[in-house]
């Protein structure tokens, strides 16, 4: 018989990492109830936020033990988009770690079904460097009969730790999440010859100028595209003289990019690394929830950054 | 000088304000009909320092008592009103405390001016620099700030102000600064109101927290309220609530 460890040589001071992808219920059982019960036996706060078919199963196989967890809650009512999602989350870490030198979690992110939901992947991604100081465990449990193939595959990439049968290992898919990044934004095609170019100075140019672009059809967004591209151009100008401003639409998006001249974005990954409560930028991150989705190139002669807002 | 001479047309009381008497009566040398005004006492040139300092500087409550006793006195003399051109420089220059008691005697004059018919234009040497009057502007509904474009202005009565424009990271720090001071030392709670406000950055929001805390220190709750969907949002971003204006 296989001595198993749920958790591995975890010796919850950082964060753990792990995707669990299942099909059957056996294999949910086998990973999820000893990783409890460990939890249970270390004395750790243990919290399961899942699906429908997963918490039935716990509810049967841990019994009387399902009223040790700190928290059981349906992920069904979680989804509030990527950034509300996830502030909602970073806050319950900080409230975790005020009160618990460690903790884990088994977490099913259901909404990674939905069409809106698959930006999730990103957030996972960031979470190995933003979240790293955080002594938690993450399981992420993942269904291969509700979920698509790529957003599996996006699974394998944004998870380093895999189940390895009795114990976790690294998973071999795993990128770094900046690579992770660069390779799922939208492709960095050339800036169309259509496109309105504005040169700015100063962030209020750079309002008035979207302003002024916005057509006429998509006024409805006109508060967004203006604060995103606000902030962005105040990055810009913090490293560079003057941004580039250009704008056009590309079928249902309307695409808006934001050129410097700067040294390069000191952390490119910001749009999805929730805001320290006190301190810290916050631009990127408003930016990035008030688009649709962005994308990204940066170096040392210059960043350039697109933002795209449908209808 | 137009602006003086609009209020000579408009038989309003003019007051000029400056440095010296022999400056004053050089810069309005070619007002129409200057000397006659004066002899007819509806031209009256005064120092700063005799006009607002009195020897102790500024006091806000009664440098504003004063002017709206000067407004009584024009109109019982037969005026429309009273016209004021200020020179104010040598107040900003007054060190911190002095710009603490400047600020929170531009907003009871603004207020003042809603209320009476007065109308001043303060004059600031552009030499003292934008840290200064970037809060001091920030308090005139009409500002000339040579090349830069105003955005904000902070108004209101009492314990409840209200900001309108804009406010960006050019201007955040100012706002602060001026919400902090004309709040004075008095306990209790101000209200902001930030229904007319149109734009706010994360660096307003961040000014809105700082300020908050400033406040907080002399023992006054500041509360934020009806502030449009987008200054919502870099509201929150600092755990800012709104409630309803």
């Amino acid at each position: 018989m296989t001595f198993l460890r749920p958790t591995g040589n975890w010796d919850g001071t950082r964060l753990a990492h792990e995707g669990f992808i299942f099909s059957t219920d056996s294999e949910v059982v086998e990973r999820v109830v000893p990783f409890v019960l460990e939890g249970f036996a270390r004395g750790e706060p243990v919290l399961v936020v899942a699906g429908e078919r997963v918490r039935s199963l716990l509810a049967r196989h841990l019994g009387t033990d399902l009223g040790r967890l700190a928290t059981f809650a349906a992920a069904e009512t979680w989804w509030r988009g990527g950034h509300d999602t996830l502030l909602a989350y970073d806050r319950d870490l900080r409230d975790l770690r005020a009160r618990a030198p460690s903790w884990r979690l088994a977490a099913e992110p259901v909404w990674l079904a939905r069409e809106d939901g698959r930006e999730w992947s990103r957030f996972e991604a960031v979470a190995n460097r933003c979240l790293d100081a955080m002594p938690y465990y993450s399981l992420c449990l993942h269904d291969a009969q509700r979920l698509p193939t790529a957003v599996l595959t996006a699974v394998a990439r944004s998870h380093p730790l895999t189940w390895a049968g009795a114990a976790p290992a690294p998973q071999p898919a795993y990128e770094d999440p900046i690579g992770f990044l660069r390779a799922v934004q939208p492709p960095w095609t050339g800036r169309p010859g259509g496109a309105v170019v504005d040169v700015v100075t100063a962030p209020v140019q750079a309002r008035r100028a979207m302003s002024a672009a916005l057509p006429g059809d998509r006024r409805a967004r006109l508060g967004d595209v203006v604060l995103a591209t606000h902030e962005i151009v105040v990055n810009a100008l913090r490293g560079s003289a003057f941004a580039e401003l250009a704008t056009w639409t590309d079928g249902e998006a309307f695409v808006v990019e934001v050129t410097d001249a700067g040294p390069g974005l000191p952390d490119e990954t910001l749009g999805y690394v929730p805001p320290d409560p006190v301190d810290g930028p916050r631009g990127m991150w408003l930016a990035w929830s008030l688009a649709d989705d962005a994308a990204v190139r940066t170096g040392p002669a210059g960043t350039a950054v697109r933002l795209y807002f449908r209808r | 000088m137009s602006y003086l001479d609009e209020g000579r047309r408009r038989d309003e009381q003019l007051l000029l304000i400056g440095a010296s008497r022999p400056a004053l009566l050089t810069a309005c040398a070619a007002l129409p009909d200057r000397d006659e005004l004066l002899a007819g006492g509806r031209l009256d040139l005064q120092t700063t320092g005799d006009a607002y300092a009195g020897g102790s500087g500024l006091a806000p409550l009664e440098q504003v008592e004063r002017y709206r006793a000067a407004v009584q006195e024009a109109l019982g003399s037969g005026r429309t009103g009273l016209r004021v051109a200020a020179d104010v420089t040598a107040l900003i220059r007054d060190g911190r405390s002095g710009r603490r008691r400047l600020h929170a005697y531009e907003q009871l004059a603004d207020v003042l001016m809603g209320a009476v018919p007065m109308t001043a234009v303060c004059l600031y040497d552009e030499s003292v620099g934008a840290e200064e009057l970037g809060p001091v502007a920030v308090l005139h509904p009409l500002q000339h700030l040579g090349d830069r474009q105003p955005q904000t202005h902070l108004s209101g009565r009492g314990p409840r102000l209200s900001l309108h424009g804009e406010v960006d990271l050019t201007e955040a720090e100012h706002v602060r600064t001026a919400l902090v001071d004309v709040a004075g030392d008095g306990s209790g709670e101000l209200v902001l109101d930030l229904s007319d406000l149109d734009f706010l950055d994360v660096a307003g929001g961040r000014a809105l927290y700082g300020a908050r805390r400033d406040l907080a220190a002399r023992g006054i709750r500041l509360r934020l309220a009806g502030a449009p969907r987008h200054v919502r949002r870099c509201l929150g971003l600092f755990d800012l609530a709104v409630e309803p204006a």
